[in-house]
């Protein structure tokens, strides 16, 4: 169905509606809320209160990009989460090394398809970006989630980040910069495929 | 490197510069490696960034009504159903509540009184006027009631009544035995009649009965609409 007669429908207060857009954009709203928390579990719940927060404003929506417009609902709850993991911090769950890094090897690459060699170098990407991620300040992470993982353009980033295009523009530059500094250090690890070229940071 | 040098690069990259800036700096780049290498470096972050396999959301992350605080809507009549059982719950519980406690009250009267009245606060009133004569001219009893007030834990309701006709008989203004038989205690008529009540009950009853009818048809029409 039409994803603005959907949207109309579920500002009349059509729940059939709204879920139909939110099956369509789930994956995206998780995906965002996973990189920018770093986490799956907060991930899942800032996304179903994301939907719920969406769905509660929805008569607030006027046209333009939808999915910047949930995008800004699910980095709201992210931010909301994040207010409450600085009150509350918590001990993770995942075994550390002795040198304080968790010892998780992210499954959730999870391509069906890939052999286990694949899989494992993905999973070494993997961890390796997200752990560049989370050294990021997070006003750059969410710039540089949304336009380089969720491919969205500057307008609709400055629309979900309510800032100017201008600092979109100087907050990717510089996020892309930091990601790159930091991803060099895991240059080792990170499979020939993935593998940076070496000395060519200025 | 400067910060608009470094905007300028990755802008470049997502194909967001006008033709004649993109012509500017792709004429930079060709002569300054530094650039270039810059270039480079945000190049290879974007890329495996946009590699970066997306997730499968772990579950559906649809609403339920229930999630949403979606309730069927109710007739126009509903909330005023609703306050008038509510309003006549309220009266009922009140009434009971008059019921039981106005004997009680009523019998602690003589104690700290002139010895009038009895269980009715009605009784009591009527009798006002009666009992100021014998006050009067009994003025050395009087004070000693007031003084030494009696036990009335230990009076018992036919004590307290005939208490209470000691004066009038006195003075010859006994007009209203029966009645005053009636005020003894136990037999006292209700401060409610049970009529209202009866009504009070009939009221909550049928209208939550309908309430319940009205709130049923909705989630029915509801459920067919959805």
């Amino acid at each position: 169905m039409n994803e603005q007669v959907l949207i109309h429908d579920a500002q009349a207060g059509s729940l059939d509606a709204f879920n139909a857009l939110v099956l369509h954009y789930q994956d995206n709203v998780f995906n965002t809320a996973l990189r920018i928390l770093g986490d799956e579990d907060l991930a899942a719940d800032a996304t179903q209160e994301a939907f719920l927060s969406a769905f509660r404003s929805i008569t607030s929506f006027r046209g333009g990009s939808f999915k910047a417009w949930l995008m800004r609902t699910v980095t709201n709850a992210c931010y909301d989460e994040l207010r409450r993991q600085k009150r509350r911090p918590s001990v993770p769950l995942e075994p550390e090394t002795d040198d304080g890094e968790e010892m998780d090897s992210p499954r959730w690459l999870a391509d069906p398809d890939m052999s286990p060699e694949q899989k494992a170098e993905a999973d070494e990407v993997e961890h390796a970006i997200q752990h560049c991620l989370n050294n990021l300040p997070v006003e750059f992470k969410t710039v540089v989630v949304m336009a380089d993982i969720q491919g969205m353009d500057y307008s609709e980033v400055a629309i979900a980040v309510r800032v100017p295009l201008g600092t979109i523009k100087s907050r990717l530059a510089r996020a892309r910069l930091r990601l790159r500094e930091c991803l060099q250090g895991f240059s080792e690890l990170l499979p020939a495929t993935f593998r940076l070229e070496e000395g060519s940071s200025a | 490197m400067n910060q608009r040098d470094l905007e300028l690069l990755s802008s470049y990259l997502d194909g967001q510069l006008s033709p004649s800036d993109s012509a500017r700096l792709e004429s930079r780049l060709s002569s300054d490696a530094n650039l270039r290498a810059v270039m480079n470096d945000l190049r290879e972050a974007r890329s495996l960034l946009r590699r970066l396999p997306s997730r499968k959301a772990p579950r559906n992350f649809t609403l339920t009504r229930k999630m949403v605080g979606q309730n069927p809507p109710v007739p126009r009549a509903y909330p005023a159903f609703r306050f008038v059982t509510a309003l006549a719950m309220l009266l009922l519980f009140f009434t009971f509540g008059l019921n039981f406690l106005a004997p009680q009250l009523g019998s602690q009267a003589p104690a700290y009184g002139q010895g009038g009245g009895g269980g009715n606060p009605e009784i009591f009133a009527a009798e006002a006027p009666a009992t100021e004569a014998p006050a009067a001219t009994e003025a050395p009893a009087a004070p000693s009631a007031e003084l030494v007030p009696l036990p009335t834990a230990t009076l018992s309701a036919e004590d307290s009544g005939r208490i209470a006709e000691t004066p009038a008989e006195k003075n010859g203004l006994s007009e209203e035995p029966p009645v005053r038989d009636q005020a003894q205690g136990q037999n006292a008529a209700p401060f409610v009649p049970s009529v209202w009540q009866i009504i009070l009950a009939g009221i909550v009853v049928i209208g939550s009965l309908l309430m319940l009818l009205m709130r049923q048809s909705a989630i029915n029409r509801w459920r067919q609409k959805q």
